[in-house]
């Protein structure tokens, strides 16, 4: 579904990617762990057409989308929750969610996608004529990957959902997501917290100084004696 | 081409004329242009009395440019009003001059001198303006000091008994003469005094710290450099050099209307000759300035049928050059000083 | 402040805390109070009417330049030439079918012509204003956004030198101006009497207003706008297009001033720095109620109406630009970014 081939990325003179590869099959959760400033968000913010990549390609369906904006590769059925969130602060969470949707043509299928969130995430529902800009953190976390979500994206690109959570949201957050992966949808995680996420996907790839150093079936990772020092702090 | 030789001659006689030079802010180049424009007027056709008044018109400009890009080209905050600030001056020196009872004040000083009260005029509300401005940044000071430039011109046309409003007053001349050629003179001799000044001053500490709070203030601020003091000394003396060029307006062409000299369109007017020369060379504006205004004056006489195409002219650089090659003029010659320089090592 | 005053009567500690929080507007509305019943006592309805008029001018003018710094983050300086497009197609549009039509005779016919040359004027600034978005703005945002609201500013400082002087140079400086839009007899309204161009132009203004107000607030595309005035990032990541709702913004922008100055035509008159006036008090409500605040720019309109109309009732005609320059300077050193404090992206930047 998506393959970066020998991925070169980084903002003007600064490179942050070298070369990375990784694939990324149809209904597969994979996560992309590593520490902080390793290029993690860079790699997802390429994938979503925000940062132009230096060289190499991206490949989505087997069509290149490396040099597509932001707005078709959102359109081409990918979506990206940014660790910013980027949610539209002066709105409510009801028109937040129906901009997510802003790309679906049928308002039957928006309106039916939405009466899906709010069933998912009965929260939003309570606060759907709240502006986004005043929840509190938690809340615009759901809000954002419910937005994400709204335009029924073939793969989901997520950027550290957990980060600034409590335990309980966090364990809230990935169950959505693998509620998300049940039905279906492909995810691409980016997270801090190692050991919740070797546990619910499939397949991770660990980026260290913008390479990938190594990757595996999720479980066998856990195992693995670098990732267990490095990350798991056992 | 000379200025590679230089380097190895430090020391002799020649050495130390260019690194005098250097200093008041001329390349070899540089002076040798300037030299030949100030012999220009004594040889045809540039002694015909018309080619002298667009010299005249030239340097004008081209000091304005300079007075402008002080203060854009280095704090990077666009005074909206300096051709409000130039009227100002133009109007007090004007007005300290007059000799017609007509009006409320009369003095009749001469206008060698008021011409320097036009000036510290001028610079007393850029000191004002200067202070005005230092809460504010970018956008917001352009905006600022285009009201300003706003109220003073209302100002100047309501203030009928000193000014005569929009009917325009007439000031003394310098020197009652047919000829244009001291005139030349005297705006070509202001014109390399305020270059010379402001090319001191930005070559100085000063100008470092100028640069610092144009990229950043806060930054300047956390390195120690107290923003208050520069931006308002910044503004003082651009506005100082705009009254004083105002003055020399007032007592050239000898009349003076609120809408041909303090109107925005003429701050703009400048701004465009800055911006085409090439910001924070101080330089830039002034070889812009001849050629342009002799091809528009050029334009001027010949299509008399087609007024405002030199201003059409003027817009379209300004922006094609803004959109393009903001570097302007002055980054284009360096440009290709470097690729010149970078060649003649090849071959060594 | 909505809860608190139904859950229990306000206090007058709260009602004081409120009036320091919210001070600028406070004084604002409070002055803007005074000033209304001066007006209305010394002018009457003709000058009350008066600024309805220029008010829903000024803010129809604002409210294009409030939506194309909140979007685009460009402080529009052309802003005026969009005005001056306006006055000139309808006049151009008007005094043939006028012509026509009075030669033909029908009465219906004649009171169309002003309407149609308003609406001939509103697409001709669409259309312009997607040119000059095409030709001017992509360009330099696809090059670079560093020191993008400086650069965009100057860019409209050299469009609107382009525009007048192309103006003068293909139409020549001379006015071109109409006596009246509509040849009947002024209304009486509370003994005074008031033209019918002046009650067209109010309800121009207002109508304008307010379907933009509805198509910002209520449609797909509108809130797609305000999105990307809040969150550019975000807006792409849902797929909103930022080419073009850069343009359509523009493009609105435009078409509402070429439709004021089209509706003030037999004010106004067409000539090519007409826009001067129109641009100046438009920065002055924007300047007012702070930059990219649209909501605030159609309060602040009849604002800075009022404070022209009192000026030229009190100290008189000739200071009509002046007062008001001098309150907006008041306002830059007190409040720089407005009485509402807006906190739109890029006011504080370079």
């Amino acid at each position: 579904m998506l393959e970066l081939k020998k991925l070169d990325s980084g903002y003007d003179f600064l490179q942050v990617l070298w070369d990375v590869s990784l694939t990324v099959e149809d209904g597969e959760f994979i996560a992309l762990i590593g520490p902080n400033g390793s290029g993690k968000s860079t790699t997802l913010r390429t994938i979503a057409g925000l940062i132009k990549p230096m060289s190499g390609d991206i490949l989505f369906n087997g069509e290149s989308i490396k040099n597509k904006p932001p707005h078709i590769i959102s359109r081409m059925g990918i979506s990206y929750v940014s660790e910013a969130l980027n949610l539209f602060t002066d709105m409510s969470v009801q028109e937040n969610l129906m901009l997510g949707a802003y790309a679906v043509k049928e308002k039957e299928t928006q309106l039916n996608t939405l009466d899906y969130i709010y069933e998912l995430f009965p929260r939003l529902k309570e606060r759907k004529d709240q502006l986004a800009g005043t929840m509190s953190g938690g809340e615009r976390k759901m809000l954002a990957i419910a937005r994400g979500m709204m335009s029924n994206p073939t793969l989901m690109l997520v950027d550290e959902p957990s980060l600034g959570l409590q335990p309980n949201l966090t364990y809230d957050v990935f169950a959505a997501l693998l509620k998300l992966v049940k039905q279906g949808v492909t995810i691409l995680l980016v997270e801090q917290n190692v050991n919740a996420t070797l546990d619910i996907t499939d397949r991770a790839y660990i980026l260290e100084q913008g390479k990938i150093v190594m990757s595996g079936l999720s479980r066998d990772m856990k195992a693995n004696e670098h990732v267990r020092n490095a990350y798991l702090g056992i | 081409m000379n200025s590679t030789a230089t380097y190895e001659e430090k020391g002799t006689a020649w050495g130390k004329f260019v690194s005098f030079l250097n200093k008041i802010g001329f390349s070899p180049l540089g002076f040798f242009l300037l030299i030949i424009l100030a012999l220009l007027p004594n040889f045809y056709p540039f002694s015909e009395e018309y080619i002298v008044r667009w010299l005249i018109m030239g340097a004008f400009l081209a000091a304005q440019a300079v007075a402008f890009d002080f203060t854009a080209g280095y704090i990077n905050i666009v005074n909206f009003g300096f051709a409000a600030l130039l009227g100002l001056g133009a109007y007090t020196s004007g007005i300290f001059a007059n000799t017609t009872p007509f009006l409320l004040f009369a003095p009749g000083l001469n206008p060698w001198l008021t011409i320097w009260l036009g000036a510290i005029m001028a610079g007393l509300v850029g000191f004002v303006l200067g202070i005005l401005t230092l809460r504010l940044r970018g956008i917001f000071a352009a905006v600022m000091a285009w009201f300003v430039g706003i109220a003073l011109m209302g100002l100047v046309n309501n203030l009928t008994e000193l000014t005569r409003g929009p009917l325009g007053m007439n000031p003394v001349k310098f020197i009652e003469t047919p000829n244009n050629l001291p005139y030349f003179y005297i705006i070509l001799a202001m014109m390399v005094m305020i270059y010379v000044v402001l090319k001191l001053v930005v070559g100085s500490n000063i100008g470092l710290a100028f640069k610092a709070i144009g990229q950043n203030p806060d930054a300047a601020r956390a390195s120690g450099i107290n923003p208050t003091k520069y931006l308002v000394f910044n503004f003082t003396l651009s506005a100082f050099f705009a009254g004083l060029l105002g003055g020399f307006y007032a007592h050239f062409f000898g009349s003076l209307t609120p809408s041909t000299l303090m109107h925005t369109s003429k701050t703009v007017e400048v701004l465009a000759i800055a911006y085409i020369g090439g910001r924070g060379s101080l330089w830039g504006g002034v070889t812009i300035a001849f050629p342009f205004v002799f091809f528009i004056e050029f334009l001027r006489s010949n299509l008399s049928s087609l007024p405002g195409l030199h201003l059409v002219i003027y817009g379209v650089l300004m922006v094609t050059i803004m959109i393009y090659y903001p570097a302007g003029f002055s980054g284009f010659y360096f440009w290709t000083v470097a690729k010149v320089k970078t060649l003649i090592k090849k071959n060594k | 402040m909505t809860n608190e005053t139904s859950a229990a009567p306000m206090t007058t500690v709260n009602f004081m805390t409120w009036v320091k929080d919210n001070l600028p507007v406070v004084v604002v509305s409070v002055f803007s109070i005074i000033l209304f019943v001066l007006v209305g006592l010394k002018g009457g309805a003709p000058q009350v009417f008066n600024v309805l008029v220029t008010g829903g001018m000024w803010a129809l003018l604002a409210t294009g330049l409030a939506l194309v710094f909140g979007v685009m983050n460009i402080p529009h300086f052309a802003h005026g030439e969009s005005f001056m497009v306006g006055a000139y197609v309808a006049y151009f549009t008007f005094t043939p079918i006028n012509k026509f039509f009075l030669t033909t005779g029908s009465k219906f016919l004649i009171y169309s012509g002003p309407i149609l040359a308003i609406i001939a004027a509103g697409l001709a600034g669409c259309v312009l204003g997607i040119i000059i978005e095409r030709i001017i703005f992509a360009p330099l945002r696809h090059r670079t956004k560093e020191g993008w609201v400086m650069n965009a500013f100057l860019l409209t400082v050299g469009l609107s030198f382009i525009l007048v002087n192309g103006t003068t140079l293909t139409l020549g400086p001379n006015f071109r101006g109409i006596p009246r839009y509509f040849d009947v007899p002024s209304l009486e309204f509370m003994g005074a009497f008031i033209a019918v161009d002046r009650i067209v132009a109010t309800v121009i203004a207002l109508i304008t207003i307010g379907s933009l107000w509805f198509f910002l607030r209520q449609t797909k595309t509108g809130r797609a706008i305000r999105a990307v005035s809040q969150d550019e990032t975000g807006a792409q990541l849902v797929g909103i297009d930022l080419d073009f709702i850069q343009t359509l913004t523009f493009s609105l922008a435009t078409g509402t001033a070429a439709i004021s100055g089209a509706s003030l035509l037999f004010m106004f008159q067409a000539y090519p720095t007409v826009g001067l006036t129109p641009l100046y008090f438009a920065w002055y409500v924007v300047m007012l109620v702070g930059l990219g605040n649209v909501a605030g720019a159609i309060v602040g309109g009849f604002i800075v109406a009022l404070l022209q109309s009192a000026t030229q009732l009190f100290i008189g005609l000739s200071w009509q630009s002046v007062v008001p320059t001098v309150v907006m300077i008041l306002v830059l050193i007190l409040a720089p970014s407005g009485i509402f404090g807006s906190e739109v992206k890029g006011v504080q930047e370079q």
